[in-house]
């Protein structure tokens, strides 16, 4: 994706209010992890499986932080039970930021990630997680802001599925 | 040695820790021992070492307890190198291993019951003080000590396998319940707002 919509993605979470995001990289997304490194006003961390960042989220939304976790789709199917355990039926909200990797909107798309896409939104649904696609710049901010008050107000997690431009 | 046991000796030093328990009988044991309301159970298993870590990073000035089982950190080992690479000193974790399958009722043997040394995988995955106790005296003088420490804990607690979680009442807090506790606790006790609790 162009720089400058990594760093409108950046900024909109900071003005939101995330302060702590974990993360397993992916393709797609992935230029927003230096500047979030960089950011002094946010704490990075590193996680060895999706599972486990979303835990880790947790643990940081319930002592005061307001938690991201940064990660491929794939990482949907990975953390389902931690989003299902800690998320749902503790009910702790979790800013998703997923690089939606096989949907129709990815520009990137191949066979190899078909399948993955095509199950990533039943799958949210089915896990009662609401979620907001954006394949571009329009409305970045308000619509990340929007995320997090409803996560907020959920007490839950919310997925952010970036698609379109983003994938570029 | 008996988890009960190591449990009333860690119940009888808690001041203001923050105790995170993973799904087993020492969750019910543990409520049974201690009301504080620094306690967040965690209702299900392969989790708690990663919310006590997310804890203990958002909260470093504060000393943050796991008490888990061989069952959930063999669900979680992705966990140990994640440890490993931050060694967050304010987090003390003991792994109670019974070394079977006890939730389910059959108690047929787990991985630790054989060839797995979980004190091993800990310190290959960068965990150096990480140690196995298998007796009451070696956790007394290992595992209490622990809690006064600065840096990172991994204790692998041999204990035998004990039903005595079926015998005394479980705990009547709902999670939902519980958790907002845990968070008003900690906005008294830290002085500060957690965002995601309603405020009318």
């Amino acid at each position: 994706m162009k720089e400058e919509l990594a760093k409108r993605i950046v900024e909109s979470l900071k003005d939101a209010g995330i302060n702590f995001v974990t993360y397993l990289p992916e393709t797609r997304l992935s230029q927003i992890v230096p500047l979030i490194r960089d950011d002094p006003g946010m704490e990075l961390i590193a996680a060895a499986s999706e599972q486990e960042a979303v835990t880790i989220a947790a643990g940081a939304t319930l002592g005061g932080k307001q938690a991201a976790v940064y990660m491929e789709n794939t990482g949907i199917y990975v953390s389902s039970y931690s989003l299902l355990a800690v998320g749902k039926q503790l009910g702790v909200p979790i800013l998703l930021i997923v690089g939606y990797l096989g949907g129709v909107g990815d520009q990137r798309n191949s066979f190899l990630y078909a399948t993955i896409g095509n199950h990533t939104i039943p799958v949210l649904q089915g896990l009662g997680i609401e979620h907001t696609l954006l394949e571009d710049g329009d409305r970045l901010e308000v619509k990340i802001g929007d995320a997090v008050r409803a996560a907020n107000a959920l007490r839950g997690p919310f997925a952010l599925l970036f698609a379109g431009e983003f994938s570029l | 040695m008996i988890r009960y046991e190591c449990l009333e000796l860690l119940a009888a030093k808690m001041t203001d820790q923050l105790v995170v328990t993973s799904q087993s009988g020492q969750r019910i044991e543990w409520s049974h021992l201690s009301k504080h309301q620094g306690n967040l159970l965690v209702g299900m298993m392969g989790c708690a070492i990663g919310v006590g870590m997310g804890l203990a990073l958002a909260l470093p000035h504060r000393k943050v307890i796991v008490f888990d089982s061989d069952g959930s950190v063999l669900l979680s080992l992705f966990n140990l190198p994640t440890l490993g690479n931050l060694q967050p000193k304010n987090l003390t974790i003991y792994v109670f291993d019974n070394g079977v399958y006890s939730g389910s009722r059959i108690s047929y043997p787990t991985a630790t019951a054989g060839s797995t040394d979980l004190e091993a995988m800990a310190k290959a995955a960068g965990i150096k003080n990480a140690h196995t106790v298998r007796d009451i005296a070696d956790f007394k003088e290992k595992g209490v000590d622990a809690l006064a420490g600065n840096e990172l804990a991994f204790f692998v607690c041999k204990v035998e396998e004990s039903l005595m979680h079926r015998e005394i009442p479980r705990p009547n807090t709902d999670l939902a319940e519980n958790k907002y506790t845990f968070a008003r606790y900690l906005e008294r006790t830290e002085k500060k707002t957690i965002p995601f609790i309603g405020r009318g």
